[in-house]
Protein backbone atom coordinates (compact mmCIF):
# COMPACT_ATOMS: atom_id res chain seq x y z
CA UNK A 1 0.00 0.00 0.00
CA UNK A 2 1.27 3.50 -1.00
CA UNK A 3 0.97 6.57 1.34
CA UNK A 4 -0.36 9.61 -1.09
CA UNK A 5 1.81 12.15 0.53
CA UNK A 6 5.07 9.70 -0.09
CA UNK A 7 3.93 9.42 -3.84
CA UNK A 8 3.50 13.40 -4.74
CA UNK A 9 6.63 14.05 -2.51
CA UNK A 10 8.65 11.71 -5.11
CA UNK A 11 7.09 12.76 -7.95
CA UNK A 12 7.32 16.63 -6.68
CA UNK A 13 11.32 16.07 -6.71
CA UNK A 14 11.57 14.35 -10.20
CA UNK A 15 9.12 16.01 -12.20
CA UNK A 16 11.50 18.79 -13.93
CA UNK A 17 9.12 21.07 -16.00
CA UNK A 18 5.85 19.01 -15.79
CA UNK A 19 2.65 20.65 -15.53
CA UNK A 20 0.70 19.00 -12.70
CA UNK A 21 -3.21 18.68 -12.54
CA UNK A 22 -4.43 17.64 -8.74
CA UNK A 23 -7.75 17.10 -7.74
CA UNK A 24 -9.80 16.67 -4.30
CA UNK A 25 -7.39 14.82 -1.51
CA UNK A 26 -3.91 15.24 -3.56
CA UNK A 27 -4.83 19.08 -3.43
CA UNK A 28 -4.18 20.04 -0.04
CA UNK A 29 -0.82 18.01 -0.06
CA UNK A 30 0.62 19.00 -3.32
CA UNK A 31 -0.46 23.04 -2.22
CA UNK A 32 2.84 22.31 0.52
CA UNK A 33 4.83 20.51 -1.95
CA UNK A 34 4.75 22.46 -4.66
CA UNK A 35 3.42 25.70 -3.94
CA UNK A 36 3.63 28.39 -6.99
CA UNK A 37 4.79 26.15 -9.65
CA UNK A 38 3.03 24.67 -12.95
CA UNK A 39 0.41 23.36 -11.17
CA UNK A 40 -3.66 23.59 -11.97
CA UNK A 41 -5.75 21.79 -9.27
CA UNK A 42 -9.46 20.91 -10.72
CA UNK A 43 -11.36 22.16 -7.85
CA UNK A 44 -15.40 22.78 -8.29
CA UNK A 45 -15.79 20.54 -11.43
CA UNK A 46 -14.79 17.06 -9.52
CA UNK A 47 -14.22 14.89 -12.41
CA UNK A 48 -12.50 17.09 -15.24
CA UNK A 49 -9.01 16.44 -13.95
CA UNK A 50 -8.34 14.26 -16.93
CA UNK A 51 -9.71 16.05 -19.47
CA UNK A 52 -7.83 19.14 -18.05
CA UNK A 53 -4.78 17.41 -18.84
CA UNK A 54 -5.74 16.03 -21.89
CA UNK A 55 -6.28 19.62 -22.88
CA UNK A 56 -2.94 20.56 -21.61
CA UNK A 57 -0.86 18.46 -23.12
CA UNK A 58 -2.38 18.87 -26.47
CA UNK A 59 -1.50 22.72 -26.04
CA UNK A 60 2.04 21.70 -24.75
CA UNK A 61 3.31 18.82 -26.60
CA UNK A 62 7.23 19.35 -25.62
CA UNK A 63 6.21 19.32 -21.84
CA UNK A 64 4.86 16.24 -19.91
CA UNK A 65 1.64 16.34 -18.30
CA UNK A 66 0.46 14.37 -14.68
CA UNK A 67 -2.81 13.84 -13.52
CA UNK A 68 -3.48 13.06 -9.90
CA UNK A 69 -6.72 11.73 -10.57
CA UNK A 70 -8.98 9.84 -7.95
CA UNK A 71 -10.71 6.84 -8.36
CA UNK A 72 -14.15 8.22 -7.46
CA UNK A 73 -13.30 11.36 -9.58
CA UNK A 74 -12.25 9.20 -12.43
CA UNK A 75 -15.55 7.04 -12.49
CA UNK A 76 -17.49 10.61 -12.87
CA UNK A 77 -15.54 11.18 -16.46
CA UNK A 78 -14.83 7.87 -17.64
CA UNK A 79 -15.69 8.54 -20.75
CA UNK A 80 -12.53 10.42 -20.83
CA UNK A 81 -9.89 7.00 -21.06
CA UNK A 82 -11.66 6.73 -24.41
CA UNK A 83 -11.61 10.24 -25.45
CA UNK A 84 -7.75 10.59 -24.39
CA UNK A 85 -6.85 7.57 -26.11
CA UNK A 86 -8.60 8.69 -29.44
CA UNK A 87 -6.35 12.21 -28.79
CA UNK A 88 -3.42 9.74 -28.14
CA UNK A 89 -1.16 12.76 -26.61
CA UNK A 90 2.30 11.39 -25.76
CA UNK A 91 2.74 13.54 -23.14
CA UNK A 92 0.18 12.50 -20.97
CA UNK A 93 0.79 10.03 -17.78
CA UNK A 94 -2.16 9.90 -15.86
CA UNK A 95 -2.11 8.66 -12.41
CA UNK A 96 -5.16 7.54 -10.60
CA UNK A 97 -5.19 7.47 -6.88
CA UNK A 98 -7.06 4.29 -5.96
CA UNK A 99 -8.61 4.17 -2.20
CA UNK A 100 -11.72 2.65 -2.74
CA UNK A 101 -13.47 5.60 -1.22
CA UNK A 102 -14.70 9.36 -1.56
CA UNK A 103 -12.71 10.31 1.03
CA UNK A 104 -13.58 13.97 0.72
CA UNK A 105 -17.41 13.62 1.39
CA UNK A 106 -16.95 10.92 3.91
CA UNK A 107 -15.03 7.86 2.77
CA UNK A 108 -18.19 6.40 1.35
CA UNK A 109 -17.52 3.44 -0.86
CA UNK A 110 -17.31 4.48 -4.64
CA UNK A 111 -19.13 1.76 -6.92
CA UNK A 112 -17.47 -1.16 -6.76
CA UNK A 113 -15.21 -0.42 -4.42
CA UNK A 114 -11.63 -1.68 -4.63
CA UNK A 115 -12.88 -4.03 -7.33
CA UNK A 116 -12.87 -1.42 -9.85
CA UNK A 117 -9.73 -2.45 -12.45
CA UNK A 118 -8.71 1.19 -14.15
CA UNK A 119 -5.65 -0.88 -16.01
CA UNK A 120 -8.07 -2.72 -17.58
CA UNK A 121 -9.91 0.37 -18.51
CA UNK A 122 -7.31 2.02 -19.74
CA UNK A 123 -6.05 -0.89 -21.88
CA UNK A 124 -9.12 -1.21 -23.36
CA UNK A 125 -9.96 2.37 -24.42
CA UNK A 126 -6.66 2.13 -26.06
CA UNK A 127 -3.88 3.94 -23.72
CA UNK A 128 -0.56 2.99 -24.88
CA UNK A 129 0.31 1.41 -21.61
CA UNK A 130 -1.34 0.84 -18.30
CA UNK A 131 -0.22 -0.70 -15.22
CA UNK A 132 -0.76 -0.79 -11.22
CA UNK A 133 1.65 -0.09 -8.77
CA UNK A 134 0.97 -1.31 -4.97
CA UNK A 135 4.13 -1.15 -3.24
CA UNK A 136 6.97 1.91 -2.51
CA UNK A 137 9.66 0.20 -4.02
CA UNK A 138 7.89 -0.50 -6.85
CA UNK A 139 7.07 3.02 -7.16
CA UNK A 140 10.23 4.36 -6.26
CA UNK A 141 11.61 2.03 -9.12
CA UNK A 142 8.95 2.88 -12.10
CA UNK A 143 8.83 6.53 -11.12
CA UNK A 144 11.52 7.80 -13.78
CA UNK A 145 9.77 5.92 -16.27
CA UNK A 146 6.33 7.06 -15.69
CA UNK A 147 7.13 10.41 -16.12
CA UNK A 148 8.94 9.67 -19.26
CA UNK A 149 7.52 7.18 -20.98
CA UNK A 150 5.36 7.59 -24.24
CA UNK A 151 1.64 8.65 -23.52
CA UNK A 152 -0.57 8.25 -22.41
CA UNK A 153 -0.25 6.15 -20.11
CA UNK A 154 -2.46 5.59 -16.93
CA UNK A 155 -0.69 4.16 -13.40
CA UNK A 156 -3.60 2.60 -10.91
CA UNK A 157 -1.42 3.63 -7.55
CA UNK A 158 -3.38 1.55 -4.58
CA UNK A 159 -2.92 4.23 -2.00
CA UNK A 160 -4.28 4.51 2.12
CA UNK A 161 -6.23 7.94 2.51
CA UNK A 162 -4.45 11.02 2.42
CA UNK A 163 -3.81 13.10 5.43
CA UNK A 164 -6.01 16.14 4.46
CA UNK A 165 -8.95 16.28 2.28
CA UNK A 166 -10.21 19.69 0.91
CA UNK A 167 -12.56 19.52 3.70
CA UNK A 168 -10.60 19.31 6.64
CA UNK A 169 -7.72 21.89 4.77
CA UNK A 170 -9.45 24.26 2.73
CA UNK A 171 -7.10 26.93 1.26
CA UNK A 172 -5.26 27.59 -2.18
CA UNK A 173 -5.69 29.70 -5.14
CA UNK A 174 -9.73 29.40 -6.40
CA UNK A 175 -9.58 27.88 -9.63
CA UNK A 176 -9.77 30.51 -12.04
CA UNK A 177 -6.67 32.35 -10.08
CA UNK A 178 -4.54 29.23 -10.72
CA UNK A 179 -5.69 29.07 -14.78
CA UNK A 180 -4.68 32.36 -15.07
CA UNK A 181 -1.41 31.97 -13.33
CA UNK A 182 -0.69 28.80 -15.44
CA UNK A 183 -1.91 30.59 -18.76
CA UNK A 184 0.47 33.05 -17.85
CA UNK A 185 3.41 31.07 -16.70
CA UNK A 186 3.00 29.39 -20.06
CA UNK A 187 3.01 31.71 -22.75
CA UNK A 188 6.23 32.81 -20.83
CA UNK A 189 6.97 37.14 -20.45
CA UNK A 190 6.84 39.56 -23.21
CA UNK A 191 10.27 40.00 -24.78
CA UNK B 1 -37.58 32.50 -41.90
CA UNK B 2 -34.01 30.73 -41.19
CA UNK B 3 -31.78 29.33 -43.84
CA UNK B 4 -29.62 26.60 -43.79
CA UNK B 5 -25.76 27.91 -43.83
CA UNK B 6 -23.25 26.06 -46.00
CA UNK B 7 -20.55 24.34 -44.36
CA UNK B 8 -17.66 25.94 -45.87
CA UNK B 9 -18.84 29.24 -45.08
CA UNK B 10 -18.70 28.15 -41.69
CA UNK B 11 -14.97 26.27 -41.74
CA UNK B 12 -14.03 29.63 -44.04
CA UNK B 13 -14.86 31.62 -40.93
CA UNK B 14 -13.47 29.20 -38.24
CA UNK B 15 -10.45 29.67 -39.67
CA UNK B 16 -10.70 33.33 -39.89
CA UNK B 17 -11.57 34.05 -36.38
CA UNK B 18 -8.13 31.30 -35.49
CA UNK B 19 -5.84 33.22 -37.48
CA UNK B 20 -7.37 36.37 -35.44
CA UNK B 21 -6.88 34.75 -32.02
CA UNK B 22 -3.58 33.36 -33.15
CA UNK B 23 -2.54 37.18 -33.84
CA UNK B 24 -3.75 38.24 -30.44
CA UNK B 25 -1.38 35.86 -29.00
CA UNK B 26 1.80 36.49 -30.92
CA UNK B 27 0.62 40.23 -29.97
CA UNK B 28 1.11 39.39 -25.95
CA UNK B 29 3.54 36.97 -25.82
CA UNK B 30 7.59 36.64 -26.69
CA UNK B 31 7.22 33.47 -28.58
CA UNK B 32 3.96 32.22 -29.66
CA UNK B 33 3.28 28.41 -29.67
CA UNK B 34 4.17 27.65 -33.39
CA UNK B 35 1.61 24.92 -34.74
CA UNK B 36 1.31 23.35 -38.17
CA UNK B 37 -2.85 23.79 -37.08
CA UNK B 38 -4.30 27.30 -36.75
CA UNK B 39 -7.37 25.89 -33.80
CA UNK B 40 -8.90 23.29 -32.65
CA UNK B 41 -12.51 21.80 -32.64
CA UNK B 42 -13.60 19.92 -29.86
CA UNK B 43 -17.08 18.18 -30.65
CA UNK B 44 -19.43 15.91 -29.38
CA UNK B 45 -21.03 14.80 -32.76
CA UNK B 46 -24.28 17.17 -33.51
CA UNK B 47 -26.55 15.97 -36.32
CA UNK B 48 -27.37 19.71 -37.03
CA UNK B 49 -24.22 20.40 -37.77
CA UNK B 50 -23.39 16.93 -39.22
CA UNK B 51 -21.93 18.56 -42.59
CA UNK B 52 -19.37 20.57 -40.94
CA UNK B 53 -18.03 18.06 -38.93
CA UNK B 54 -17.74 15.68 -42.29
CA UNK B 55 -16.32 18.70 -44.14
CA UNK B 56 -13.89 18.87 -41.25
CA UNK B 57 -12.73 15.57 -41.78
CA UNK B 58 -10.76 16.53 -44.78
CA UNK B 59 -9.34 19.88 -43.14
CA UNK B 60 -5.65 19.61 -42.14
CA UNK B 61 -5.88 23.77 -40.50
CA UNK B 62 -8.60 22.72 -38.34
CA UNK B 63 -7.56 19.74 -35.35
CA UNK B 64 -10.90 17.79 -34.64
CA UNK B 65 -11.03 16.43 -31.31
CA UNK B 66 -14.47 14.08 -30.74
CA UNK B 67 -14.69 14.03 -27.00
CA UNK B 68 -17.20 11.04 -25.43
CA UNK B 69 -19.01 13.78 -23.36
CA UNK B 70 -19.94 17.46 -23.58
CA UNK B 71 -17.94 17.89 -19.82
CA UNK B 72 -14.67 16.80 -21.14
CA UNK B 73 -15.17 19.07 -24.22
CA UNK B 74 -15.53 22.09 -22.06
CA UNK B 75 -12.81 21.01 -19.84
CA UNK B 76 -10.64 19.87 -22.17
CA UNK B 77 -11.36 23.59 -23.63
CA UNK B 78 -9.89 25.26 -20.56
CA UNK B 79 -6.87 23.30 -20.81
CA UNK B 80 -6.34 24.06 -24.34
CA UNK B 81 -6.66 27.92 -23.75
CA UNK B 82 -4.16 27.62 -20.31
CA UNK B 83 -1.78 26.24 -23.25
CA UNK B 84 -2.67 29.42 -25.56
CA UNK B 85 -4.65 27.45 -28.31
CA UNK B 86 -7.72 28.68 -29.75
CA UNK B 87 -10.66 26.39 -29.87
CA UNK B 88 -14.72 26.23 -30.39
CA UNK B 89 -16.55 23.54 -29.22
CA UNK B 90 -19.67 22.32 -31.44
CA UNK B 91 -22.23 20.76 -29.56
CA UNK B 92 -26.13 19.81 -29.33
CA UNK B 93 -28.28 21.47 -27.07
CA UNK B 94 -28.82 18.25 -24.75
CA UNK B 95 -25.20 18.31 -24.94
CA UNK B 96 -25.10 21.95 -22.91
CA UNK B 97 -28.14 20.31 -20.46
CA UNK B 98 -25.99 17.52 -19.56
CA UNK B 99 -22.90 19.67 -19.03
CA UNK B 100 -24.13 22.71 -17.15
CA UNK B 101 -22.30 21.94 -13.50
CA UNK B 102 -18.75 22.35 -15.70
CA UNK B 103 -20.45 25.20 -18.19
CA UNK B 104 -20.90 26.66 -14.33
CA UNK B 105 -17.36 25.81 -12.76
CA UNK B 106 -15.41 25.80 -15.56
CA UNK B 107 -16.12 28.22 -18.10
CA UNK B 108 -18.47 31.21 -15.59
CA UNK B 109 -16.43 30.59 -11.70
CA UNK B 110 -13.37 29.46 -13.95
CA UNK B 111 -13.38 32.77 -16.25
CA UNK B 112 -12.11 30.69 -19.27
CA UNK B 113 -13.21 32.11 -22.37
CA UNK B 114 -15.19 28.64 -23.51
CA UNK B 115 -17.45 29.48 -27.02
CA UNK B 116 -19.87 26.84 -27.90
CA UNK B 117 -21.52 26.94 -31.33
CA UNK B 118 -24.98 24.70 -30.27
CA UNK B 119 -27.30 23.00 -32.53
CA UNK B 120 -30.61 23.41 -32.33
CA UNK B 121 -32.09 19.76 -33.21
CA UNK B 122 -35.76 19.76 -34.13
CA UNK B 123 -36.09 23.51 -34.38
CA UNK B 124 -38.89 24.24 -36.30
CA UNK B 125 -38.47 26.67 -39.19
CA UNK B 126 -41.55 28.84 -38.79
CA UNK B 127 -41.67 28.74 -34.96
CA UNK B 128 -39.69 30.93 -32.67
CA UNK B 129 -37.41 28.89 -30.81
CA UNK B 130 -38.67 30.07 -27.50
CA UNK B 131 -41.85 28.88 -28.29
CA UNK B 132 -41.09 25.18 -29.87
CA UNK B 133 -42.74 22.55 -29.26
CA UNK B 134 -39.69 20.27 -28.27
CA UNK B 135 -38.16 21.25 -25.10
CA UNK B 136 -34.72 20.46 -26.02
CA UNK B 137 -35.24 23.45 -28.15
CA UNK B 138 -37.17 25.89 -26.39
CA UNK B 139 -35.05 25.78 -22.87
CA UNK B 140 -31.77 26.56 -24.46
CA UNK B 141 -31.66 30.17 -24.92
CA UNK B 142 -33.55 30.64 -21.53
CA UNK B 143 -30.88 28.24 -20.06
CA UNK B 144 -28.09 30.39 -21.24
CA UNK B 145 -29.67 33.45 -19.82
CA UNK B 146 -30.33 32.02 -16.47
CA UNK B 147 -26.28 31.49 -16.36
CA UNK B 148 -25.68 34.64 -17.94
CA UNK B 149 -24.22 33.44 -21.35
CA UNK B 150 -24.31 35.91 -24.16
CA UNK B 151 -25.73 34.26 -26.99
CA UNK B 152 -27.17 34.87 -30.99
CA UNK B 153 -28.84 32.99 -33.49
CA UNK B 154 -27.21 31.74 -36.75
CA UNK B 155 -30.60 32.08 -38.79
CA UNK B 156 -28.68 31.66 -42.19
CA UNK B 157 -25.50 32.59 -44.01
CA UNK B 158 -25.59 36.36 -43.28
CA UNK B 159 -24.83 35.66 -39.73
CA UNK B 160 -21.88 34.25 -39.51
CA UNK B 161 -20.28 37.23 -38.76
CA UNK B 162 -21.12 36.42 -35.50
CA UNK B 163 -19.08 33.48 -35.41
CA UNK B 164 -16.06 35.85 -34.99
CA UNK B 165 -18.00 38.62 -32.69
CA UNK B 166 -19.23 35.89 -30.18
CA UNK B 167 -15.58 34.38 -30.02
CA UNK B 168 -13.77 37.49 -29.56
CA UNK B 169 -16.63 38.34 -26.47
CA UNK B 170 -15.78 35.05 -25.10
CA UNK B 171 -12.02 36.16 -24.66
CA UNK B 172 -13.39 39.99 -23.73
CA UNK B 173 -15.20 38.87 -20.78
CA UNK B 174 -13.30 36.17 -20.00
CA UNK B 175 -16.16 33.78 -19.63
CA UNK B 176 -18.30 31.45 -22.05
CA UNK B 177 -20.67 32.68 -25.24
CA UNK B 178 -22.89 31.08 -27.57
CA UNK B 179 -24.13 30.72 -31.15
CA UNK B 180 -27.26 28.95 -32.07
CA UNK B 181 -27.19 26.97 -34.97
CA UNK B 182 -30.73 27.44 -35.96
CA UNK B 183 -31.39 24.84 -39.44
CA UNK B 184 -29.02 21.60 -40.40
CA UNK B 185 -26.17 23.39 -41.88
CA UNK B 186 -25.96 21.99 -45.55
Amino acid sequence: MLKPEDVLGAIAAARGDAICVPTMTTAPAWRTLAPDDLSVTCVGFMGGASALGLGLALACPDRRVVVFDGDGSLLMQLGSLATIAGARPRNLTHLVFKNGVYHTSGAQDIPGGLDVDFVVMAKGAGYRNAYAIKEPNDFTRRLPTMLTEEGPVLVELHTGLAEKTPMTDRGGLPFHRQAETLRTKLRGPRG
Amino acid sequence: MPESIPASLIIDTLKDTFREARAWLAAEVAAPPRHPHLGWILSVPDTHQRTVLAALDKEQAIRVLTCATEDEATTTAAGLWMGGEPCVLMIQHAGLYASVNTLRGVAIDGRVPVFYMIGLLSREKDKDPRESRHSMVRYCEPLLDTFGVPHARLEGPDDVHLIPEYFRLARERRGPTAVLVGLETI
